[in-house]
């Protein structure tokens, strides 16, 4: 009677898993096609050259993604609050568009490990003897009011007791006020740090260092229970890294320098 | 006087758009017309009980914003049936039904405005009721709709601009993707709502002109 019931019982199991459930990577494969929500007004992560197309990154990394997968890439345009509605209602397959990977967004979405890290800089005025940001002691410093960095940099100001922090209302008045020679330093993200050094709009600044703030760690996203994608992702962002192509699409979109470390010293994953 | 960054690719990508508009809505509206044609002559036909199932149906797709219509059939063939296909397809798709849905009261409307005492007129002379249809009631009815008839084409093309949930470019979405590069929103606005009126107009003249030429003979 207890083995009927035990047999009968494997049977009803093997009954419910027989199905073999194509998963999302399969499905993709079998697809062909690999379609990437990407934010197309964020650059240089996303946006679109003179002839509409989409550029950036987040873009080149889509295609990476694709060829690995031995697929061709669609990049669907999506703002930041749709990226995750988007993945939910099957529109796209993953999400590259600079997703920070907070926790209460893993409760919704899957994360893969991060594949960027936006970084701050400092940029000093030229003429000013600073060969690190610890250099910043003692000087004039400013940065937008409010901001993660400001904070920082108040605190740092503070702290060391000597020199002087102003606040402004934008990023745009931050570096005319630097490039002006009202400022000696600012903090700001690399990529800003990066295209406004380059555009020449604000002339005779440069980047000095690296901020030691802890980065903006970014991942891709796909839906929560695709662990097939998601162990694919994760190898796959490895292999970006280690081929050396994280670098070459660094310097291809951000600029000069070495890209974020993406691991965090002391702890897996 | 007036400086823009607006090249003269951009107007070829804006016309790109202007030519999926019309597309989208050429395909809606034709293939919306003959389901439209078929319900409404099924509804008058067989008379509010038997056709209640379907009165329903289209009910649906006038009360339900096409938007979210498009992101749930869009969700429900993708997802639900597994098929792949493109965005273009389910635009079309949709578009058509909701068009349907519309026509349907039309052509009803139509219908009904032609008199009783005529069409029984041409059944006692011995016309079959198929000769009734097109012989009677086609012409009558046709004159009686087409007003509202043109102003649902008009309709379409503007709802049209929704499509753009579904991954289609047409016109307001390349105006969008130009406004994001280009920071001109106003002068792009303007520009895409020229669009929408060199292509609305033609349609709303032809509609006045064969009203006109209609109406008395």
């Amino acid at each position: 009677m207890k083995s009927a019931l035990f047999t009968a019982g494997i049977l009803a199991a093997t009954a419910v898993a027989m199905p073999a459930q194509a998963d999302k990577l399969d499905d993709i494969i079998a697809s062909g096609t690999l379609r990437c929500a990407v934010v197309l007004d964020f650059p240089p992560m996303g946006s679109r050259d003179e002839s509409n197309n989409p550029i950036g990154f987040d873009v080149d990394y889509c295609n990476d993604l694709a060829a690995a997968l031995g697929v061709s890439a669609e990049i669907v345009e999506t703002t930041f609050p749709e990226r995750i509605p988007s993945l939910m209602s099957g529109r796209v397959d993953v999400a590259v568009a600079s997703t920070s990977d907070t926790l209460e967004r893993a409760k919704t979405v899957g994360f893969s490990i991060p594949y960027y890290a936006f970084e701050n800089a400092v940029v000093a005025r030229e003429g000013i003897e600073m060969a690190s940001w610890e250099d910043m002691k003692g000087k004039t410093v400013g940065a937008t009011a409010g901001t993660y960095e400001a904070i920082w940099l108040e605190g740092k100001v503070k702290e060391w007791g000597e020199g002087q922090f102003r606040p402004y209302q934008n990023q745009a008045d931050v570096f005319l006020a630097l490039s002006q020679g009202q400022l000696d330093a600012t903090v700001a993200t690399v990529e800003v740090s990066e295209a406004n050094v380059k555009s020449g709009n604000f002339g005779g600044i440069k980047i000095v260092d690296k901020a030691p703030m802890v980065p903006d760690y970014v991942a891709l996203i796909t839906l929560r229970e695709e662990y097939g994608l998601i162990n694919y992702m994760n190898l796959f962002i490895n292999q970006q890294v280690r081929t050396g192509r994280y670098a070459e699409l660094y310097k291809k979109w951000v600029g000069e320098g070495e890209p974020a470390d993406l691991t965090i010293p002391g702890v897996y994953r | 006087m007036f400086d823009t960054a607006l090249s003269t690719n951009d107007l070829i990508f804006l016309a790109k758009g202007a030519g999926m508009t019309l597309i989208v809505t050429a395909i809606s509206v034709f293939f919306g017309t003959i389901l439209g044609i078929i319900f409404g002559v099924f509804r008058y036909q067989v008379g509010p009980w038997w056709a209640a199932p379907l009165t329903f149906v289209l009910d649906i797709f006038r009360s339900i914003p096409l938007l979210i219509q498009l992101v749930l059939a869009n969700a429900f063939v993708t997802t639900v049936l597994g098929y792949r296909i493109s965005g273009f397809a389910i635009a079309c798709g949709v578009l058509s039904l909701y068009t349907a849905a519309y026509c349907a009261e039309i052509v009803r409307g139509g219908i009904e405005a032609v008199p009783q005492t005529l069409r029984r007129a041409a059944r006692s002379l011995g016309m079959t009721w198929g000769q009734d249809m097109t012989s009677i009631v086609l012409p009558l009815a046709t004159r009686v709709a087409l007003p509202s008839w043109i102003g649902l084409a008009l309709g379409v093309m503007k709802d049209s601009a929704l499509v753009y949930i579904v991954q289609v470019v047409e016109l307001l979405k390349s105006t969008q993707i130009l406004i994001t590069r280009l920071q001109e929103p106003l002068f792009l606005l303007m520009i895409c709502g020229l669009f929408y009126f060199l292509i609305s107009f033609p349609i709303a003249r032809f509609g006045g002109y064969l009203e006109k030429r209609w109406s008395n003979d």
